[in-house]
Order: C-alpha cells, then structure tokens, then sequence
C-alpha cells in the first residue's frame, strides 16, 4: 500500500485526525477535507485512489459529493467508502445507488478495522 | 411503525362507512313493514350521525398516537445519532492513545485508560441499540450481507466475554462441524447478536456452570446454538422473551443492568438477514438458543 493516496472528507476533527494519523503510519499518503466543497476539489487536485467520505458535512453534504464526482466522471471512477453514523436503510440505499463502493457506520469500527478495510478494496482494485 | 393498509385510519373509516350501510339498508327494509318511512329515516340518520362521531373521536385518538409514537422513534434516532458521534472520537482517541503512546505511560495509567475504553464501550453499545429499537420501528432497519468466517467471529465473541466467564466461574465448550462454510449475514450486527446469546449464557449460569456453543452446518444454512445450566427461563414468561424490554424476575433481580432489549434486536438482525431463531428453557435446568444463517 506503499504511496497509495487516500482523502479523507470529514468534518469532525477528532474522527479526521485519527484516521489520517494511522493511515499515514501504514504507508499511505494522505489529504483531508473539511467539508463537502473543499472534497470535491480536493479530488480533482490530489487525485486520490480512494476516497473515505463523510455523510453530514457542511457546504455540501456526502450524498451531493458523491453525485457530483460520479456524474463527471462515471462510475468507474475512484472507489468511495461512505462514512456514516446513521446507518439507516435510506441512506445506505442512496449511497449505493449513487455509486459508493460501500459504507461503514463509524461507531462500529475500531480505526484500524477501518484501515483494513481500506487496504482490501485497494487490493480488490487493482 | 410497521403499519400495514389495513391498519391506517383511512381503511379503518371506509370499512366503517360499508358496514354502516349494509346495516342500515338491512334495518330500512326489514322494519318499513312497521313503522312509517319518515321516522324510520329520522332514527336512521341520528344513530348514523351518531356512530360516525364516535368512529371518528377513535379514529382521531388512534391519529394522535401513532403521531406520538413516530416523535418518539425520531426522537430517539436524533438523540442518539448526536450522541454517537462523540462516543466515536472518545473510542478512537482512546485506540490512537493505546497504540500510538502506550510505551510512555505507567501501569496504573493504562490501567485507568482501559476502564474508560469499558465504560465508553458500556455506553457506546446502549446507544446502538436504542438506535437500533428505533430504527425497527420505524421500518428502516438495515443488515449488511458480508461474507462471514463465523467460527473466528463466534471465538472473538469467546475472547470478549472472558473477565465475565472467570468471574462467573463458568466454562465454555466449543463444538465445530468440520469445514463450516462462510456465512452471509451482518459482520458487527452478528457479533452483537453472539455477545447477547453468550454473556446471557455466562451471566444466568449457576456456579461452576457449562455454556456448550455448537456449530452446525447443513447444506442451505448454519445452525449456531447456545446452551447453559442456568436458572432457565419460567414457562410462563417463555412466549415473551423477544419482546421489546422483557426481563425475566428472575434475572431482574441477578443482574440490574440490562435493557430488555437484547433478544429483541438479536431477533430482527437475523431475521433482517434471512435467519431464524428459536429457543427451548426448562426452569433451572437451563436454556439453548438455536439461530440459522444463510450458507454462501
């Protein structure tokens, strides 16, 4: 997983923070976004290999992001892994609908569940 | 609310209206025979004025509550929902302490880190199931279909509950069939669903008791079954145990810090995932648990 780039578009700082502090000790290199705007051209300019997406963010939420880079770019583009607390059915359905790769609720998952994760739909990509 | 047509007012007051009327045409050519038209027509619109005000004070109550009860679901996933988010950062912060910066700090240190990490997991797992229960409710409930190695999941679940079953003084067996398949179900809704068959085993348990988890298999599904010597559950109460804040006396009076709600989302996680679930309890000769998963 040596230089692969992962964004991170969350909006809490805590939940930012960590994630980015262990994805970097694995080797990745990564950008974060604070909100739904900044992601969006955080992911024209830094060119991501994946992307970790929170769902209620300011300015534009999840949801939005990821139609607006999905609708540019088709489907087959950058895999995204929604980050949601909520965990409803309608928002799940939504996200895949939209073309997400998959989702996680947060509360769930250690970090270091999550980075696993990260690296197996990386694995997967190629 | 998982309400179904025929359970709305509307249905309700239409089903109201025909049989008012069938009545009503019914008793208009029976009684003609006997009393004059015009009365009969007076007397027949006062009793109908008179149902209708009273279906419809009913129909307004039964309105009013199922108003009440979806505020209350909502109410629950919002408050919830913002108190997820900082148990999250407490749990991740404490991951990142633990493992980042644990060589700088004392035993007693670490010691008191992982009593928080407990705690925060104490409350993190209240959260989830209240939002859980509300999300049943509301009929929005959602199940991951992950592929899933269950045996390792059933040992983590083991693992967990060990300071439990020390403390308890309980033993645990572990039978496997060999060459269990990979089951499809929810990931961490499946291990939750284990942690509540398996601490209720340890925790209900006599002393110096036997939890005997199986694993079975047959060609459509995994059978998953948990057994304990422990105080069972009273006959009486049994076609009550996945109901929502049931609580034997019996275990009431052992253990004050369950919900009640445990078997109730258990049941509709595997459910949700295309299982089922059932349960055999002799009073204090002990209670098995049996559920069944989908085989990939």
């Amino acid at each position: 997983m040596e230089n692969k780039r992962v964004l991170i578009i969350e909006d809490d700082l805590t939940l930012r923070n960590v994630l980015a502090e262990f994805l970097g000790s694995e080797g990745f290199l990564v950008g974060v976004a604070s909100d739904g705007e900044e992601g969006i051209n955080m992911i024209k300019s830094y060119n991501p290999d994946i992307v970790l997406l929170d769902i209620i963010l300011p300015k534009k939420n999840g949801f939005e992001v990821l139609k607006e880079v999905r609708d540019n770019e088709g489907k087959l583009s950058v895999p995204f892994v929604l980050l949601t607390n909520l965990g409803s059915l309608d928002d799940i359905e939504k996200a895949l609908e939209l073309g997400a790769t998959t989702y996680l609720v947060k509360g769930d998952y250690q970090v270091r569940e999550i980075v696993e994760k990260v690296k197996e739909i990386l694995s997967k990509e190629k | 609310m998982g309400v179904s047509v025929y359970q709305t007012p509307a249905f309700m007051l239409l089903t109201l209206g025909f049989i008012i009327v069938f009545i009503m045409t019914a008793v208009f050519f029976v009684s003609r025979e006997f009393v004059s038209i015009e009365i009969l027509i007076i007397a027949e619109a006062v009793v109908v004025s008179f149902i209708l005000i009273i279906g419809n004070t009913i129909i307004g109550s039964m309105e009013k509550l199922a108003r009440v009860n979806k505020f209350k679901s909502e109410f629950i996933s919002i408050v919830s929902h913002q108190l997820k988010t900082p148990l999250t950062g407490i749990s991740w912060d404490m991951e990142f302490l633990m493992s980042k910066h644990s060589d700088g700090l004392n035993s007693k240190q670490i010691e008191i880190l992982k009593n928080i990490e407990a705690l925060n997991v104490i409350m993190a797992k209240m959260v989830n199931d209240l939002l859980d229960v509300a999300r049943i409710d509301q009929n929005n409930f959602f199940t991951r279909k992950d592929e899933i190695d269950i045996v390792s999941v059933v040992k983590k679940v083991i693992e967990k509950n060990k300071a439990l079953t020390l403390k308890n003084k309980v033993n645990i067996d572990l039978l496997v069939d060999d060459n269990m398949p990979k089951i499809i179900g929810d990931e961490k809704r499946t291990e939750v669903v284990l942690d509540n068959f398996i601490s209720n085993a340890i925790k209900y348990n006599k002393e110096n008791g036997k939890v005997i988890i199986k694993m079975q298999k047959d060609n459509r599904r995994a059978i998953i079954s948990v057994k304990d010597t422990g105080i069972g559950i009273p006959e009486n109460e049994q076609d009550r145990v996945f109901e929502k804040f049931y609580r034997s006396k019996e275990a009431a009076s052992r253990e004050t810090g369950g919900t009640g709600l445990g078997l109730y989302i258990a049941k509709n996680i595997i459910e949700r995932s295309e299982g089922k679930v059932w349960f055999r309890s002799v009073e204090n000769e002990g209670t098995e648990f049996h559920f069944s998963l989908p085989i990939i």
